[in-house]
């Protein structure tokens, strides 16, 4: 099959020939999930946060899509944390501990970055990046 | 590393959870109402690590991202007035970003797709004469995962010094952000 593996439990739906009740052949298709089928939902949530940080106002969502990109590239670690656990490499921790230090980098920088935002607020009343435009030229 | 049965059902049902609700989160007109999708995001993603069998990360992130980050949001999200103006949320851009962030996407994928069609990933299934020893069950623990002790061993030992360098930072951020929050009445009292 030419068509990445997210995609096949679809085509598999599609292709198949009648047998069984729809039920039955929907659990059947969806009965599979692989390393690449995490990957893919990392990647896509990757890029819903991208858009977020884009196209935001609000400066607080735009952290938000923030903390959305860290957590795709948290399963990332995990995914293949798992991947190297199920071949035997004597690293495979490695990953789960990348990501504890993700989610402590991640709280600091929230923290920071909220105080930032509120000092803002009280200084020029706005948290829309449209609106801090003093460094801009 | 292939998850079948239960496991694969499990899978779809958190991925489109999360999916729908990163989209919501990033796509609410509402601050707050982001901040709680946001919320099932990350309750979801902690869902998928347990599919992984990482159960520290699991419950840390729950710990961390949704009793700690989540909360600091919403405090400020509240101490925010934000003039809800009938203003378009979303910036001039939205539509070139669609398209970067759409090209960003194909990249992804197109890396990822061509990296499985390389044979990089055996995805067969789990070969338990393959997992390493300190992955399997101990001797006297019964059916329990090992995911914790593993994870603590090599955060104590390989990965000591990032771990210090973190309490550090924590430091700093602590002590920072109150430095930064304070008002001009608190500042002239204390300075």
């Amino acid at each position: 099959m030419m068509i990445s593996e997210m995609w096949t439990p679809v085509l598999a739906l599609l292709q198949q020939e009648p047998s069984g009740s729809f039920g039955q052949r929907l659990v059947q298709s969806f009965s599979q999930a692989s390393t690449t089928s995490f990957l893919f939902l990392s990647a896509i949530l990757f890029t819903v946060g991208v858009y977020g940080v884009l196209t935001r106002r609000n400066m607080i969502v735009i952290f938000m899509s923030v903390e959305l990109m860290l957590s795709a590239a948290n399963l990332n670690f995990i995914t293949f944390s798992r991947y190297w656990q199920t071949q035997g490499n004597e690293y495979a921790y490695n990953g789960q501990i990348m990501t504890i230090f993700v989610i402590v980098v991640a709280a600091a920088e929230a923290a920071l970055g909220l105080a930032l935002l509120l000092t803002l607020y009280r200084n020029r009343e706005t948290v829309s990046a449209d609106e801090i435009t003093l460094l801009k030229w | 590393m292939l998850l079948q049965g239960w496991e694969a059902f499990f899978f779809y049902g958190l991925a489109i959870t999360v999916l729908f609700m990163a989209v919501f989160t990033v796509s609410a007109k509402n601050a707050v109402h982001s901040a709680l999708f946001l919320i099932s995001t990350l309750i979801g993603l902690a869902g998928l690590f347990l599919l992984l069998r990482a159960e520290f990360v699991a419950g840390a992130q729950i710990l961390v991202y949704v009793g700690g980050i989540l909360v600091l949001f919403l405090f400020v999200l509240m101490l925010v007035n934000i003039r809800d103006d009938n203003q378009n949320p979303f910036n001039r851009q939205d539509k070139i970003a669609f398209v970067v962030s759409g090209l960003l996407l194909g990249a992804i994928m197109f890396s990822v797709y061509h990296t499985q069609q390389s044979g990089f990933f055996k995805s067969k299934p789990t070969d338990e004469r393959a997992v390493i020893e300190s992955a399997k069950p101990g001797p006297n623990t019964g059916m329990i995962s090992t995911d914790t002790e593993n994870v603590g061993k090599t955060l104590y030992t390989k990965a000591v010094l990032p771990f210090e360098v973190a309490s550090v930072l924590l430091l700093v951020a602590v002590i920072g952000s109150v430095l930064l929050a304070r008002d001009k009445k608190q500042e002239e009292t204390y300075d």
